[in-house]
């Protein structure tokens, strides 16, 4: 069964098609990073999944019911969607006592263990109006994860925190992903997506224009070796000679793509040494995510 | 039900560090207080307001300085200024979801909106009151402290009946302001639309037509519309029941719509 399945989800918004036939699922327990530039789509998928837009045609499905109004699993997921915001003038304990009603929860512990958990404990009673957006940030999500949700859907989950408190989150999403609850992450930080998610989905335009998991990423990633020698053109000819697939780059450095180069860099450094022309500079590049997400934006939108 | 006390535990603990909650309740005290000035002026012969236009209307308006004018001027304040106060209440209530941008976080939620409003309008109903007694009782320990007279034909209950009801009719007719706040996501629309029914009140009041209205019942019944009063029958309470109840039901329907996968969704069934 998975977590999340959508189906041919369309929406317009007047003339503007905001999602294009987007069918994706996630699977139990994986952490799915959702990417996109601003106002690709990504927030607006998010807001069927919850139920506050709905879609012009295709359907959503969250643990395999159909979203509609007999669907009652919403204490099996917490979501925190666009800037969080809560009630001004109530501390940070109160904002969570409203939400632990209204879940109809019954262990009051809970509120006590998010705080701690997210490190709040200093604000639990400074009022919400009173916070940074750091700390309103982890408010938002102590209120998505106070129940301790079998499914996390987190749009820009990171805004506003810093390094600190990035790493404290990603950490917080792999343990609740190691312990069986899936997330479905929405970021522009694409290095931070990078580094949590299982498995990476690029919507652009309202159209998924790529789904892989982190393997299928590895393997599509450009990784090449960059090299400066003395006189480049002469290496590159030395380089083609021994079928590499060597090309001067516009900056002028050599760039060697075929995998028997890349897999042995050791390799290319000695040739070039025996035939006089030892490399000033030789370093593996790997293409990241960011790069890769250009590139694949730019394929779809040339 | 127990959802239901679940939401209404949540509305409280969002109202606990409220301050519009004290606000409205010293906006209304200064019914009761300018009541017991009015008295002062009217009671001492010898005061130099006396010669005042205030005092010169006062007694035009047959107001005396004694206990039955002064339950009269508590009764028309929650009938004229009730409209104000109990309207600004329920857009708060309503309105303040949106302004507050907390309504996103009560869409995903396993309690339905119908059970947050029902919550909500229950708050409504029992701050209002609060309100109306606190009004009173101020206005109670005032007059006492003014020794007010009582005069001949004094009824206490005659009184109390008319204030609560003025009260009741002014809570109910005040419902509706809670549709245009979820309506238009927010207070301005509320707001205006307590602004224009409070004056379209007292302008066809002063047509003869206001037992009719029904923003304007609640004020005729208070007595602030002299005999008209007595042009009130089962028909302008029908319209202002109905109306109240009408502003109940389309909050609640259209909070419930808040949550979108519950619409009706005719193109989306026409394409399945």
């Amino acid at each position: 069964m998975h977590s999340i399945e959508t189906k041919n989800i369309t929406k317009l918004f007047g003339r503007i098609t905001a999602l294009d036939n987007v069918s994706i699922q996630v699977n139990e327990g994986e952490i799915y990073g959702f990417i996109g530039l601003n106002g690709a789509g990504k927030t607006t998928l998010i807001r069927i999944l919850l139920g506050m837009i709905r879609a012009d045609s295709g359907n959503a499905y969250l643990f395999g019911k159909k979203l509609s109004s007999d669907f009652n699993l919403w204490n099996n997921i917490g979501y925190s969607v666009e800037t969080p915001h809560a009630y001004p003038d109530l501390s940070v304990t109160d904002n969570l006592k409203v939400y632990y009603q209204l879940r109809h929860m019954k262990n009051p512990t809970l509120i006590d263990n998010i705080i701690d958990q997210l490190h709040l404990g200093n604000y639990a009673d400074t009022k919400a109006k009173h916070l940074s957006l750091g700390n309103s940030q982890r408010l938002g999500l102590a209120k998505a994860l106070m129940h301790r949700p079998k499914l996390l859907i987190l749009d820009e989950p990171i805004n506003g925190l810093d390094p600190e408190g990035i790493i404290e989150v990603r950490e917080l999403l792999k343990e609740l992903s190691f312990n069986g609850a899936t997330v479905f992450l929405s970021s522009h930080i694409l290095d931070e997506i990078s580094k949590v998610a299982n498995r990476i989905a690029i919507i652009h335009q309202g159209k998924l224009i790529e789904e892989l998991t982190t393997e299928e990423l590895t393997d599509k990633l450009i990784r090449k070796i960059l090299i400066q020698t003395r006189d480049n053109r002469a290496a590159v000819q030395v380089l083609k000679e021994a079928n590499h697939t060597a090309v001067l780059e516009d900056n002028g450095e050599i760039a060697l793509t075929n995998s028997r180069a890349v897999e042995n860099p050791e390799n290319i450094s000695e040739l070039l040494v025996e035939k006089g022309l030892p490399p000033k500079q030789l370093y593996l590049f790997t293409e990241d995510l960011e790069m890769f997400f250009l590139r694949m934006i730019k394929y779809n939108n040339p | 039900m127990n959802s239901l006390i679940k939401a209404l535990k949540a509305e409280i603990i969002k109202n606990k560090n409220s301050n519009i909650t004290w606000i409205t309740f010293a906006a209304f005290a200064l019914a009761p207080v300018m009541g017991g000035i009015f008295m002062l002026i009217l009671r001492d012969s010898n005061d130099l307001a006396k010669t005042s236009t205030l005092s010169a209307k006062m007694e035009f308006m047959n107001v005396a300085a004694n206990w039955d004018s002064y339950l009269n001027i508590l009764s028309q304040a929650v009938g004229v200024g009730g409209i104000i106060v109990f309207g600004f209440i329920a857009a708060w209530i309503f309105g303040r979801e949106y302004s507050e941008n907390t309504i996103k976080d009560l869409l995903a939620l396993p309690i339905s909106m119908a059970k947050i409003s029902n919550a909500k309008f229950i708050v409504y109903i029992f701050w209002t009151i609060g309100l109306a007694f606190f009004n009173l009782l101020t206005g109670l320990i005032i007059g006492l402290l003014l020794h007010l007279p009582t005069s001949n034909d004094f009824l206490v209950s005659a009184h109390l009946s008319n204030y609560f009801i003025t009260a009741i009719l002014t809570i109910l007719i005040s419902m509706p302001t809670a549709f245009f706040a979820v309506w238009q996501k927010g207070y301005l629309a509320p707001l205006g639309f307590m602004a224009l029914t409070l004056v379209f009140s007292q302008i066809i009041a002063a047509t003869g037509y206001g037992y009719y209205f029904p923003w304007s019942i609640p004020g005729l019944y208070s007595g602030a519309g002299g005999e008209y009063k007595l042009q009130l029958d089962a028909l302008s309470y029908g319209i202002l029941i109905l109306t109240s109840m009408a502003g109940y039901f389309s909050t609640i329907v259209y909070y419930r719509f808040s949550r979108k996968n519950i619409l009706p969704n005719f193109k989306r069934k026409r394409q399945e």
